[in-house]
């Protein structure tokens, strides 16, 4: 049996109303922002329970335009997570600003009662990462963030659907950054991000940030970028984001399997934390597991698509030499990344593959 | 009679069921980001551009951008470009934290060598030419100018895909060059892509990563860069279309010639420069009275554009540069005269014919 990780030919295996719909664009030309963008950018803001959503050009952009709107730059200092997608910090560094990570707590994501410590005069926002769809625990960052007048851009790029304490991922902080990557839960064919804040000046200043300055054709306030959601992927984002809640509850159902199987594991796999009053919406299902590699290679070898998110954590890469940091720094994240595992838990997988993975995990340990 | 100013409608409908197939045919295969038709297109660009790498990336902005990050330009350097140009030209330069330079233009709207010469100091890094309309600027005192002062030459070859100068295309001529593929340039995507080229292995290696997250494999990553790629299915489209190229530049020069031999007595025509090929992504006419010629066409139904009414150095935007009117004085007076008229692959005779008309009657 095969478990693959990726589901795009079978989700677009019937591509034909999308399209239908982005043949009539084609007709009209109507390639660039426009009525269908806002539609989409209406829906989103809709589903996600904000004032505003606004399109751009990939989830790396929104964090990187969220900073530049907010005012974020040289001599500033932006804290974030060390276990994350490399855009996170790639996007502070965009920004001109300077990276601080701080380690990660036993659900993966940032350990918020070491967030204090980050913080220098310098530090002017906080970016926490609800990575793999598991958010962070944003009541205490918060407070956090008001006692030290810090902004708060939330890297939502795995989380749409999640939830903390009553309060949906990406409308907590002063921005949130979304991606449409074809592999995120609310996919697109192609590259493509959304921002959402509650603040109509930010969304201003976004709407020009994400396209050139413009004002009208002949009048551009500033220098700014060329960061547009394509009108033709906003199509595709109105069909399938309706799909999102079912997206979500599958996914939601696979982990529980999976939860429940590997818990009687507990000599050779951790399960993370499971808070009731979150909802995680497992863009990716990650466990910390013993003999990683050597099981990485079996599920491969068996059919499964298992990947490492990631092995080396983002404070090692050469990328970071500048930042000053050294192995040690960040203990937790470091040993995360010699025992994690991601599993694929996407909707299109059938409870047969999930049992199949679950047979094959037991089997590797002989449990 | 209606002369539209563009008509991508037309573009689509004759190829439609090519295109939509070409869609679905990349969804099937899965590989939305970077992959075979992104691959396919970056070597489909060496060969339109006689450069040894192509590199694919979100937009033309971004190319311009991506260039000059890898080229170690930033804060503290001057890159000296024209200011009768999409705004990216300038705003790029800006955005890697440089200081735009304008110096000013002839009278083919392209920059002046002479005036780039003027404006060099010790803080110039790059002379940033524009090829607009589809004329290549005036390459070889350039490159002259920057062998003599040690500069980088980025091509601003957003409009100019296939244009040549003395046998050089453009994209081939300098360090590195950005090219369009706007829904509104004669090669175009179905929303935004762009692409760098260059001829230097070391620069490519590194403006390959940039573009990508500095990712040298999925667990490696050597610098921070930036998510700026080309839709696999952006690519794919623009793959279909390349074989339609040479038939649309062949059209617009067609209709280019038709303009001049109607209308060379009356309004200044621009023409290919000495040994170049000219794609005529726009045919500008320098006119008198150039705003109540334009009232007059858009009365009977032709649309003509002006490209640019305000020049950069005059923005609100470039504003802190502190240029003021007057300081690029050729420049200034053909924002006044220049008049873009239709010339779309999608026009005939007998449309161009419509608008000679409607101009002799204007003139009368």
């Amino acid at each position: 049996m095969k478990v693959p990780y990726s589901y795009l030919p079978q989700q677009f295996a019937d591509p034909a109303p999308i399209l239908e719909e982005i043949a009539e664009v084609i007709k009209v030309g109507d390639f660039t922002l426009g009525p269908r963008v806002e539609k989409f950018e209406n829906l989103f803001s809709d589903f996600i329970g904000c004032k505003h959503a606004i399109g751009v050009g990939s989830g790396t952009d929104a964090l990187f335009l969220s900073l530049k709107a907010l005012g974020i730059g040289a001599g500033d200092e932006v804290i974030t997570t060390a276990n994350t997608f490399v855009a996170t910090a790639g996007a502070i560094e965009t920004a001109g600003a300077r990276i601080r990570f701080v380690d990660c707590a036993d659900n993966y994501v940032m350990d918020v009662s070491k967030l204090e410590a980050a913080i220098t005069e310098n530090t002017k926002c906080i970016m926490p990462v609800h990575y793999s769809g598991q958010p962070v625990d944003m009541d205490p960052l918060l407070k956090i963030a008001q006692k030290h007048n810090l902004k708060v851009v939330e890297d939502a790029c795995c989380a749409i659907d999640a939830e903390v304490g009553g309060k949906r991922c990406g409308t907590i902080g002063d921005t949130g950054g979304f991606s449409l990557h074809p592999l995120k839960n609310l996919n697109i064919w192609g590259d493509g991000g959304v921002i959402t804040t509650n603040n109509e000046e930010i969304r201003d200043k976004l709407r020009l940030l994400r396209n050139h300055g413009m004002v009208n054709r002949d009048e551009y306030a500033f220098y700014a970028y060329n960061s547009r959601l394509d009108t033709v992927q906003s199509i595709v984002g109105c069909h399938l984001i309706k799909d999102v809640k079912w997206i979500t509850d599958m996914r939601i159902k696979f982990a529980e399997s999976f939860d429940s199987a590997f818990s009687q594991l507990s000599d050779f796999i951790k399960i993370p934390p499971r808070p009731a009053n979150e909802r995680r919406v497992y863009h990716m299902y990650m466990l910390l597991v013993e003999r990683r590699d050597e099981l990485h290679s079996f599920l491969l070898e068996q059919g499964i698509d298992a990947k490492v998110h990631y092995p080396i954590p983002l404070h090692l890469q050469q990328a970071s030499e500048g930042l000053g940091y050294k192995m040690g720094d960040f203990p937790v994240a470091e040993k995360q990344a010699k025992n994690i595992i991601s599993f694929p838990v996407h909707q299109h997988l059938i409870d047969e593959q999930v049992q199949y993975t679950i047979d094959k995990v037991k089997e590797f340990y002989k449990a | 009679m209606e002369v539209k100013y563009v008509d991508i409608g037309s573009q689509y409908t004759e190829h439609r069921d090519e295109y939509l197939k070409t869609i679905d045919e990349v969804l099937s295969s899965g590989q939305l980001i970077m992959g075979a038709e992104v691959d396919t297109l970056e070597r489909n660009f060496c060969e339109l551009t006689g450069s040894k790498h192509a590199i694919s990336v979100a937009n033309g902005t971004d190319a311009l951008v991506i260039i000059m990050k890898s080229l170690g330009i930033g804060p503290g350097d001057e890159v000296i470009t024209a200011s009768n140009s999409f705004i990216s030209s300038a705003s790029s330069i800006g955005l890697i934290g440089a200081t735009p330079v304008f110096a000013d233009i002839d009278d083919d709207l392209n920059i002046s060598a002479e005036a780039i010469e003027k404006v060099i100091t010790n803080k110039t890094k790059a002379i940033m030419p524009v090829h607009l309309t589809g004329k290549c600027a005036d390459m070889t005192p350039i490159l002259e100018i920057a062998k003599k002062h040690g500069l980088k030459v980025i091509e601003d070859a957003a409009q100019s895909i296939m244009a040549k100068s003395n046998d050089w295309l453009s994209g081939s001529m300098g360090d590195a060059a950005s090219f369009s593929l706007h829904p509104l340039k004669n090669l175009n995507a179905f929303g935004d892509a762009g692409i760098i080229t260059t001829s230097d292995d070391q620069l490519a290696e590194k403006m390959r990563l940039m573009r990508n997250h500095g990712q040298v494999s999925r667990d490696d990553f050597v610098f921070w860069g930036f998510n700026s790629r080309t839709d696999a299915v952006q690519a794919a489209i623009i793959n279909k279309k390349i074989k339609y190229l040479d038939g649309v530049i062949k059209n617009r020069r067609e209709n280019a010639q038709l303009y001049r031999n109607r209308l060379k007595d009356i309004v200044k025509c621009p023409v290919d420069g000495e040994g170049c090929f000219d794609t005529y992504h726009l045919f500008v006419i320098q006119a008198k009275k150039r705003d109540e010629l334009k009232a007059f066409l858009d009365s009977t139904g032709v649309q003509a554009q002006i490209h640019y009414p305000t020049p950069i150095h005059l923005y609100k935007a470039a504003s802190y540069l502190g240029y003021k009117k007057g300081d690029l004085p050729n420049t200034e007076r053909l924002a006044g005269e220049i008049l873009s008229l239709p010339i779309h692959q999608g026009l005939g005779p007998s449309q161009i014919e419509y608008v000679c008309e409607k101009i002799e009657q204007f003139y009368k």
